[in-house]
């Protein structure tokens, strides 16, 4: 379970190289889909499925499509993806950093922490749930300053992108 | 370093060196942002899992909110940038030159 | 815009700024400095021109940037000691992080590469929340977290300002942009002092917020955005265009004026602490700065407006626009020098 973990993760690093390499927006939305993909996997296997299914609901669910949709606002004839050209070239460097990190950085395994599905037998409540119910109680003001912020945002785009006289979206 | 730390370090670094280095779609900048703000999510519950801290469990639920919030004012960005630009390349965004 | 959708956005501003300023808790400073972002972006594509959409674009893309770094960097301080206060920053990688992220907020010198573009893209009184209202959330935890911070980042940091807010300004034609310097080499004198005396910061802050409010009120009186305006301004307002030339000599930190107050108890602090060399370049970096507020100077009172025909009528027609708030912030600029006494009674 520990290794399969580390196999997440690493998949989720790989995932953020894909989105970071520059390609064309359709494939580096594959690429974050697949990030947010393993990262719900992992969040999972430590314990908190309710954050994990959060993520996976909301992140995957809404904001993705809305970003998937978004790319026919930068559509090319031609998009580029990472076996091509200058995106190759910075898949293999990125690659190479995060190869030579690992090398330099990976271990620690003496401090790890133990994963939560290895002694599941002992818990009752898991720990994401009841803190998700701390926050309708005494995290009531924070929810207040969350709820705001979301009425706020839907201001915010409406004026920014309120038509006036310049119509539709153009082509380029 | 332990596996979980390395992993969204690392995560967060290539999302920002993505994001500052070489962006030809803004689309594409929205996008590394949406992958630094999911690896913070990913480290805030990892974090409030491993150390048991059952109070602390709303913070990735509200960061996730905001960043809803910021990738929407991103999209909405995207959308008045086609529209007085024709397109949603950087380099088009070039009125403002020193 | 809607009165109703300013009114709303106006009290997210202060909200965002008030969250910063209450907070204790790395996460929610950063919902505050992220409520500020969220909030001003209309406010800045207001009149939906490709140049405003263009700078809210990039101001847009800088701040969130900066933001997901400070909340990523206090993330690796919670991993390393268990700690979210912003008191307790220890860990030397995440204080690093921070100070960077925040220069990038307020536009501080090796990051600031936006703020001059993204100023030439606002009218005038947005450019004036922009320079004042929205340092305030990331001054606030730059105080705070100045003593932990690494020491020569910030004196760096501080120096470049100086340096590059004068010599950026140099060349510039267009208002915003010389005063979007200005900006950069007046933070560069608070982020030097903020780890002596983190009390001078704030009356940097306070005192450069009143001086720039007495620029850009007094620029939005003139319509100015562009020096060959301002030669034209005496045929105006002939007092306002002495006065703001007066302003503009504060701003540059000349004696008699409030700007040198400031100026004046940092080389001091400076010296005391110590630290002569630096003191001795910030002086001399003030002079860079000091020689484009001299240019604008020089524009607005001693040169004929290039076309004279008609312009001489203006000055006999009433202005309307109001001039309560630009008097006593022109005031303020002028004449506080006297209270320098009190100020470091009360620091």
């Amino acid at each position: 379970m520990l290794y399969f973990l580390d196999l997440l993760l690493l998949s989720l690093v790989v995932g953020l190289v894909g989105v970071a390499s520059n390609p064309a927006p359709y494939f580096a939305a594959l690429g974050l889909a697949v990030a947010a993909g393993v990262g719900c996997g992992a969040l999972v296997g430590h314990g908190g499925s309710l954050v994990g299914l959060m993520l996976f609901l909301i992140y995957l669910g809404g904001m993705l499509v809305v970003f998937a949709y978004s790319a026919a606002l930068a559509a090319e004839p031609f998009p580029e993806t990472w076996g091509v050209g200058s995106v190759k070239a910075y898949v293999l460097m990125y690659l190479l950093g995060v190869g030579v990190a690992v090398w330099w950085f990976w271990g620690g395994y003496g401090d790890h922490w133990v994963v939560v599905d290895e002694f599941k037998e002992f818990f009752v409540v898991r720990g994401d749930v009841s803190g998700v119910s701390l926050m309708y109680s005494v995290g009531g003001g924070m929810l207040v300053v969350c709820a705001w912020v979301l009425l706020l945002c839907l201001f915010v785009v409406l004026e920014l992108t309120r038509g006036l006289s310049r119509g539709a979206l153009r082509a380029v | 370093m332990t596996p979980v730390y390395f992993s969204f370090t690392s995560a967060f670094t290539l999302g920002l060196m993505g994001l500052a280095f070489h962006r030809t779609h803004l689309l594409s900048a929205l996008l590394c942002l949406e992958g630094m703000m999911l690896s913070l999510f990913i480290a805030l519950a990892l974090w409030m899992l491993q150390l048991e801290s059952t109070t602390f469990s709303a913070a990735p639920i509200l960061l996730l909110a905001f960043s809803a919030c910021e990738a929407g004012a991103g999209l909405a960005l995207l959308v008045a940038t086609a529209r007085t630009h024709g397109t949603d390349r950087l380099q088009a965004l070039n009125l403002l030159q020193c | 815009m809607s009165p109703y959708v300013i009114t709303i956005l106006l009290s997210s501003l202060g909200l965002g700024t008030a969250l910063t300023f209450m907070s204790s808790h790395w996460l929610l400073a950063w919902m505050g400095l992220e409520i500020n972002t969220l909030a001003i972006l209309p406010l800045m594509a207001q009149h939906h021109h490709p140049r405003a959409v263009e700078a809210t674009t990039k101001y847009f893309l800088a701040q969130a940037a900066a933001a997901a770094t400070i909340l990523f960097a206090s993330t690796i301080n919670a991993w390393a000691t268990g700690e979210w206060n912003i008191y307790c920053l220890t860990h030397p990688i995440a204080t690093t992080l921070i100070t960077m992220a925040l220069a990038l907020k307020v536009g501080l010198a090796p990051v600031h590469f936006w703020m001059p573009p993204v100023m030439q893209g606002l009218d005038l009184p947005t450019g004036l929340i922009m320079a004042t209202w929205q340092k305030l959330a990331p001054f606030a935890l730059i105080i705070q977290m100045a003593p932990t911070a690494h020491p020569q980042l910030l004196t760096t940091l501080g120096l470049l300002s100086v340096f590059i807010g004068g010599w950026g300004g140099l060349n510039q034609t267009q208002l915003r942009k010389i005063l979007a310097y200005s900006s950069i080499a007046h933070l560069g004198w608070m982020i030097v002092i903020a780890q002596f005396k983190p009390q001078l910061t704030i009356l940097t802050l306070v005192i450069y917020i009143i001086m720039t409010s007495a620029t850009f009120l007094t620029f939005k009186l003139m319509t100015a955005t562009k020096i060959n305006t301002l030669a034209m301004s005496w045929s105006k307002a002939p007092i306002i265009t002495t006065m703001a030339a007066l302003t503009l000599l504060s701003l540059g930190g000349l004696p008699p004026l409030t700007g040198f107050m400031p100026k004046w108890l940092i080389l001091q602090e400076l010296a005391t602490q110590g630290l002569p060399l630096t003191a001795t370049i910030m002086a001399l970096s003030a002079l860079l700065s000091l020689y484009f507020y001299l240019r604008l100077w020089y524009a607005m009172t001693l040169t004929i407006s290039p076309n004279t025909n008609n312009s001489l009528a203006p000055w006999r027609l009433q202005n309307t626009q109001n001039t309560t708030l630009l008097t006593i912030f022109m005031i303020a600029t002028l004449l506080l020098l006297p209270l320098t006494p009190l100020a470091q009674a009360l620091i």
